[in-house]
């Protein structure tokens, strides 16, 4: 007979979230529900009436590791919807300050995974002060890639967490010949420190990947050599940046999206039968703790064609290189990969970039109410913003960001493991919750949201 | 003499021997020099100083990276420069490591509480190099420099050439050899009300300080606070940058800069003693306190 298991909050990874899993006898997971836990933030809500100038600046406050993500969908969002092109030289600050971001946010996520995987030595954190080697210069050189990337996004950008710079129709100011210097230096060295950081974290994982078992909570636990695998579609609109509803070609498509509600996707109300006190962080939830994911989840579900799809590394990676590796190791491979690819990249856009040119369109207009669609590659996955922008100020603004569309797809990939990897395959997906709890669309007429939200 | 001139480890009577400097400078081009002598050097990468703006004699704060740019900021405008609002972005943008920024002494403060408590300043309280002060008894909002150069002195800004309070004076010369002075009297109530709660008069916190007073005409008075200051401004006289006077051997010398310390530290104590008892039942609060 199956038995319910909750772990909450799951760690290590950005937000609040839990797991709540139906186990057979065996503890193996049989249906797997991962959902945040995360209050609303009602960005959406305060967006409305705002200038199109503020709006970015407020989606950026949604969350601290990736705001550039956001920043960059907003602000572009609001020019599809007004209909503007930005200058080249803007765009090239643009694509530095995203490759910035995504350095940064690889290198955060390494601290956070590497206590899964097996570093030799006794030390079991990523801790830059212990005098145990090899770890106290693995997280010497996590601390300095994760400062390359955010001095880079601080110099293209204005900040490094929240960026200032960016603005609707391009950028505020452009950088000085000195610190386009500077930002090449920085790229320089990131570079050699991320060959040997990416080079040493795939070596890790494939160890991992051809161990049996894992110790969680003191027990030895087999590892499925197919942990983590799901069969759902992936998801990405570019290798590096992102497209726009401005473009001639747009990757994204607006109408083959659609959004299912948490009751219609979640399990119902259960109650805990299955706990262990010796579980990491404080044991699972006690025997009859009542669970109800369908009225807890802070998401909606959305889907594209009708399906969960993943986003995220893997997804850009299987989209535009044919990568076709599956399972959590091959997720986390092809983090490590995205290491280089977005310092390339960045290079490549301060070689392009022109400290003189104008960062500014001549001409911004002030809109007329057409639905505009950004869709910005974030480190998580696909970051899409929709708006509608008339006489400066906004009508309507979503958000679909990376972990909402992840959130339906792990939980797939969770069947098949032992409940207590379920984590494991949960930090693949580098989670980053907070800005996940999507406000659900409103329903004016028939109340829908609000009245089961009321039950 | 009291505390009214701060901690220094030096003090003298110098002027820039760069003659490009001296034609437009305020006095003994002091500030120009040093930014300049600063630069070539490696000493800072670049300087926030007061260039010129969209109208006449209004300072813009912008980031001075080669000597050109530093020439365009010579002199000094008697009205508000807002320097240290470029003092994030001087690190961004820009790509400084090691700024420099000249202000008055209200600005020093500024930088200086902003090295302590870095609240919206990441990554700037480090990156400051060389903060040079200048003398300061108050300052002007734009409009009252308009009203006293267009009305008072009956002058277009366009052509004034120069301004500069000294010998009780407001003096304004312009391009066609026109000189005007005002009494002090006249420009007191342009100044601005936030001036009178300051007791700083020789930027105490400044790395190096300097203003016209107690110097002969062309000259400046400097002084040398910090142990960056001092060793700085040893290597640019040592380099020839300056020609430099013993602050005892000239006239009217440090009483003078003493003096009007002590009267602008006096005149504002007691514009906060009355602040303290502003309203009923609620004074407002001295930031000095």
């Amino acid at each position: 007979m199956s038995k319910i298991v909750e772990i909450s909050p799951t760690t290590r990874h950005e937000g609040h979230s839990k797991l709540v899993l139906k186990v057979d006898d065996q503890g193996i997971i049989e249906r797997g529900d991962w959902l945040s836990i995360t209050p609303v933030r009602g960005v959406e809500k305060l967006a409305i009436g705002k200038t199109m100038e503020q709006v970015p600046k407020i989606a950026s406050r949604v969350c601290g590791i990736c705001p550039i993500a956001h920043t960059l969908a907003a602000t572009e969002a609001m020019e599809a919807s007004i209909g503007v092109h930005i200058p080249k030289d803007a765009k090239h600050l643009r694509v530095i300050l995203q490759c910035a971001n995504r350095l940064h946010s690889i290198a955060l996520h390494n601290i956070l995974i590497l206590p899964d995987f097996y570093l030799p030595g006794t030390e079991k954190k990523i801790n830059p002060f212990s005098p145990e080697e090899p770890v106290r210069s693995v997280a010497k050189r996590i601390q300095r890639l994760r400062e390359i990337g955010q001095t880079i996004g601080q110099i293209a950008g204005g900040e490094a967490i929240h960026p200032s710079n960016t603005r609707v129709g391009g950028m505020y100011r452009n950088v000085s010949p000195l610190a386009k210097k500077k930002m090449y230096d920085l790229a320089k060295e990131g570079l050699v420190l991320a060959h040997e950081q990416m080079d040493l974290m795939i070596a890790i994982i494939r160890n991992m990947q051809k161990r049996d078992w894992t110790e969680v909570g003191g027990k030895q636990i087999p590892l499925p050599k197919t942990l983590g695998y799901h069969n759902q579609g992936y998801m990405a609109v570019d290798p590096v940046y992102g497209s726009s509803s401005l473009d001639e070609c747009p990757r994204w498509d607006p109408t083959r999206f659609m959004e299912t509600r948490p009751w219609d996707w979640y399990m119902g109300e259960g109650e805990v039968t299955l706990a262990d006190a010796s579980y990491p962080i404080g044991g699972t939830s006690p025997v009859g703790t009542k669970v109800n994911p369908q009225m807890e989840a802070c998401t909606g579900v959305p889907m594209y064609d009708g399906q969960p799809v993943e986003v995220g590394p893997r997804a850009r990676l299987v989209n535009f290189k044919n990568y076709d590796e599956k399972g959590t190791w091959g997720q986390h491979v092809a983090r490590q990969l995205e290491y280089t690819d977005s310092l390339y990249a960045m290079i490549k856009a301060i070689d392009e970039l022109n400290p003189d040119g104008k960062v500014l369109a001549d001409h911004i207009p002030q809109g007329d109410g057409t639905l505009g669609w950004a869709a910005n590659e974030a480190p998580r996955g696909t970051d899409v913003h929709l708006s509608k922008v008339k006489d400066g100020r906004v009508q309507y603004f979503s958000m679909l960001v990376p972990t909402t569309w992840n959130f339906a797809t792990c939980s797939r990939a969770l069947t098949g493991a032992p409940w207590q990897v379920a984590e494991l395959v949960v930090r693949g997906y580098d989670p980053c919750v907070s800005c996940a709890t999507h406000m659900i669309v409103v329903d004016d007429e028939k109340r829908i949201v609000a009245q089961k939200l009321i039950q | 003499m009291g505390t009214e001139l701060g901690n220094y480890k030096a003090v003298c009577s110098a002027r820039s021997t760069d003659k490009d400097i001296l034609k437009r400078a305020q006095d003994g081009g002091i500030v120009t020099q040093l930014f300049t002598f600063a630069l070539e050097e490696g000493f800072i990468d670049g300087a926030i100083v007061s260039g010129p703006g969209e109208e006449p004699w209004r300072p813009r704060p912008f980031v001075a990276m080669c000597k050109e740019d530093l020439l365009k900021a010579r002199g000094t405008k008697y009205n508000l420069s807002p320097n240290v609002s470029f003092i994030k972005e001087a690190t961004r943008s820009f790509g400084l490591d090691k700024i420099g920024i000249v202000g008055t002494p209200c600005q020093m403060q500024a930088i200086r509480k902003g090295q302590l408590y870095p609240m919206g300043l990441r990554d700037v309280d480090d990156k400051i190099a060389l903060a040079i002060g200048i003398f300061c008894m108050e300052n002007f909002s734009y409009q009252s420099i308009v009203q006293l150069v267009e009305d008072h002195a009956g002058q277009k800004m366009e052509s004034v050439k120069k301004m500069e309070i000294g010998k009780g004076k407001f003096w304004i010369y312009t391009d066609r050899g026109a000189v005007v002075q005002l009494p002090l009297k006249v420009t007191h109530k342009y100044e601005q009300p936030g001036c009178h709660v300051c007791l700083d008069y020789v930027a105490n916190l400044a790395d190096i300080s300097t203003g016209s007073v107690g110097s002969p005409d062309g000259w400046s008075t400097v002084f040398a606070r910090s142990t960056s200051g001092q060793t700085l401004w040893d290597k640019a006289v040592a380099a020839g940058c300056f020609e430099m006077k013993p602050i005892e051997q000239v006239k009217p010398g440090l009483e003078l800069v003493s003096k009007l310390a002590n009267e602008k530290i006096n005149k504002n104590r007691k514009t906060l003693e009355e602040r303290a008892s502003f309203g009923v039942g609620k004074g407002l609060r001295s930031p000095y306190i």
